[in-house]
């Protein structure tokens, strides 16, 4: 510690005025503590937007043929006319690390009607035992339940059921054009109803198993529009679609292997947006700080003009008051930090794990970019995040420290100790 | 409203010309409306009847079905699918601006909602709303002449369709050319709010049946899809026959011949 006295100078120099230092510690702390929150309430935010995105209805990966996107042409299944071996596939992608799921999915437009009412649906075949493992929209039936293949049995959204006027256990005319043209038609019991949150698909979407689909479609079951595929954790998926399309099998016409951030690029365009919002925050927040912290620095050395006089009339070099009061600065800085972090993490961890429920004052769900986001105030962890405003936060102390540091050094020893 | 009949041509959804309210007083030889007007008359009667194949042609399939058609005005028709024989009885029916379908295969009439009228009617290029929308072309949209003269050697005229601001049309404008010896239909065009051409509709094997002149063939091919077409043929057509509104009814529609 001898061979640098000025940090012990600096630091036992905080003790000279306790309330001021507190306060000017209190201020920076108080920026690390809004930075580090309102940023993770913002990354809480996109997590679950991403999340919701991808895991509602959506997988984090699809599997088309080439040409499926973006007309969602009835004709365009994956391998063509042919069609190609679907298990073969789900074998590849189950046995891929970061899968978590995949299901083969059937797509058509047609129209549902119940007694009086028609309405445009959008009809979806599925495997059930894989969609429940990839979506949660399924997951929580208003009323009713799967619908068993080979029985017509359907499910549609709380929406369309509503506009339908119709109920668990009612029969449903579906209409559609079958692969040959044909105007395909059959009559279906409707055996439960979903709620996803999302008003469109609410109010469009009729799932049946995709073998029932297949049928009333004229389409053979090895032809599908599409296998969606649920991996880990949404920041892998750009990966794995790359690995996927190396591995999967070749088929003939060309198949493509689309990430998320592919399919909904506003989403990712979004998210890039919050990240650099993030580092302005961190601007805006500091910057403000840093006046407040120069302000009480200077005031703190310039009661000291004659402490630093006699110190450079004793021989100390302009240089080491400098340091002296740079070493003050970081020590608020320091004591700052701990003080931030203190308050921060509990919060943050509460935050994180019982988020309190805001539903109260927003009303319902919100819908941004077709996800589903819950009125919450969750917080997400973002680490490097976090060094970034504790490096912030001292190269702020720093930085509000030099022009006091800067004048104490130019102290005239003679003038200032001779009361002039 | 009732003296251009919206019949077997409206069923099928071609004809541009469409029922003229009131013909001009003073109208020259040239105004177009008094032309259009005569071109609807040649073409309609009040009511009819007739027997058509439908051929669909697109790059997935083809199709080929036969159908009666019946008319009334320009408000009120019926289709009925006579083959193929899976999807027989199968049947459209058009009452002022609503359509619906018959689907014999699980006996149930559906109405089409508004927001599906753009789709295919039975698979075709023609969408619902041709169905319904085709009888109100003098009402729908401005119509000037914009060539009159010699077109490959046959004096026509050619008609310039602009949508009125405050007509539901999805297209940008239509271009309608007719012959000016006979009155017949030559071709229709239809473009897109960007001035692409989407679609055209070409008339062709003008004859005779029941004393007027038509034309026996329609052919539609929409712009994007170079090898697609639909073409309707008709075989039997007659014209003024007796039947009333209670025909088309929903309870008729289902009736199975």
């Amino acid at each position: 510690m001898s061979d640098f006295p000025w940090l012990r100078i600096g630091w036992r120099n905080l003790g000279r005025n306790r309330k001021r230092t507190g306060l000017t510690a209190l201020g920076l702390a108080v920026g690390f503590v809004a930075s580090v929150f309102v940023v993770g309430w913002s990354e809480g935010l996109m997590v679950e937007m991403v999340e919701s995105a991808t895991s509602l209805v959506n997988g984090q990966i699809e599997i088309h043929d080439a040409e499926f996107r973006p007309d969602r042409s009835l004709y365009d299944t994956i391998g063509g006319r042919e069609g190609t071996d679907v298990q073969a596939l789900l074998r590849v992608i189950d046995g891929d690390a970061s899968v978590v799921a995949a299901a083969p999915r059937v797509y058509a437009g047609g129209l549902v009607s119940s007694g009086e009412a028609t309405s445009a649906g959008l009809f979806m075949g599925i495997d059930p035992a894989r969609e429940l493992e990839l979506t949660r929209f399924l997951d929580q039936l208003v009323d009713g339940r799967l619908p068993v293949a080979g029985q017509n049995e359907l499910l549609v959204g709380e929406e369309m059921a509503r506009q339908l006027s119709t109920g668990v256990g009612d029969e449903l005319v579906v209409v559609t054009s079958g692969a040959d043209g044909s105007m395909a038609n059959d009559l279906y019991t409707l055996v439960g109803i979903f709620r996803s949150g999302l008003t469109d698909l609410d109010a469009t979407f009729a799932v049946m198993p995709i073998g029932d689909l297949q049928t009333l479609l004229v389409l053979p079951p090895n032809r599908v529009h599409e296998i969606a595929v649920a991996t880990a954790d949404p920041m892998v998926a750009e990966a794995t679609a790359a690995r996927l399309a190396d591995l999967l099998p070749a088929v003939d016409p060309a198949i493509e292997v689309v990430p998320w951030t592919v399919l909904n690029p506003a989403m990712v365009d979004y998210v890039a947006l919050a990240d650099a919002m993030y580092f302005i925050i961190v601007g805006i927040v500091f910057g403000i700080a840093i006046f407040g912290v120069a302000n009480s620095m200077l005031m703190a050395t310039f009661e000291r003009r004659r402490e630093f006089a006699v110190m450079l009339a004793l021989g100390a070099t302009p240089r080491s008051v400098w340091a002296a009061v740079l070493s003050e600065g970081l020590a608020v800085g320091v004591v700052s930090l701990a003080l931030g972090a203190v308050v921060a993490f509990p919060l943050m961890v509460w935050f994180h794990n019982a988020p309190p429920d805001m539903s109260r004052f927003l009303g319902s769900d919100v819908t941004i970019f077709g996800a589903l986001l819950s009125p919450s105030l969750r917080v997400e962890y973002n680490v490097p995040f976090w060094f970034a405003c504790a490096t912030a936060l001292i190269v702020t102390a720093l930085l509000a420290a030099l022009y006091p540091a800067i004048r104490a050094g130019r102290t005239p020893p003679a003038d200032t100790l001779s009361g002039l | 409203m009732a003296r251009c009949s919206g019949m077997t041509y409206r069923v099928v959804g071609l004809l541009v010309v469409g029922c003229l309210v009131m013909p001009r007083l003073v109208a020259a030889q040239t105004d177009p409306l008094e032309i259009m007007a005569r071109v609807d008359r040649l073409l309609r009667g009040e009511s009819s009847r007739g027997v058509a194949a439908m051929e669909v042609v697109t790059e997935h399939w083809d199709r080929q079905m036969t159908m009666e058609l019946w008319s009334l005005g320009t408000d009120y028709s019926l289709v009925r699918l006579r083959a193929p024989q899976r999807e027989a009885g199968t049947a459209t029916l058009m009452a002022e601006d609503d359509i619906w379908n018959y689907l014999p295969k699980v006996d149930r009439t559906i109405k089409i909602p508004s927001s599906m009228m753009g789709g295919a009617w039975m698979g075709s290029h023609f969408t619902n709303d041709d169905l319904v929308k085709e009888s109100q072309i003098i009402e729908d949209y401005d119509i000037e002449i914009a060539f009159e003269g010699d077109r490959e050697n046959v004096a026509v005229w050619e008609f310039l369709l602009t949508p009125k601001p405050e007509a539901a049309i999805v297209w940008g404008h239509v271009e309608y050319q007719v012959r000016q010896d006979d009155y017949m239909p030559v071709w229709t065009k239809f473009y897109d709010e960007d001035g692409e051409l989407s679609r055209t509709m070409t008339y062709s094997e003008f004859v005779e049946f029941d004393g007027r002149l038509v034309p026996a063939v329609m052919d539609m091919h929409p712009a994007d899809k170079p090898g697609e077409r639909t073409s309707i043929r008709y075989e039997e057509l007659e014209f003024d026959i007796d039947i009333d509104q209670s025909f088309f009814s929903l309870r008729n529609l289902q009736d199975r011949r």
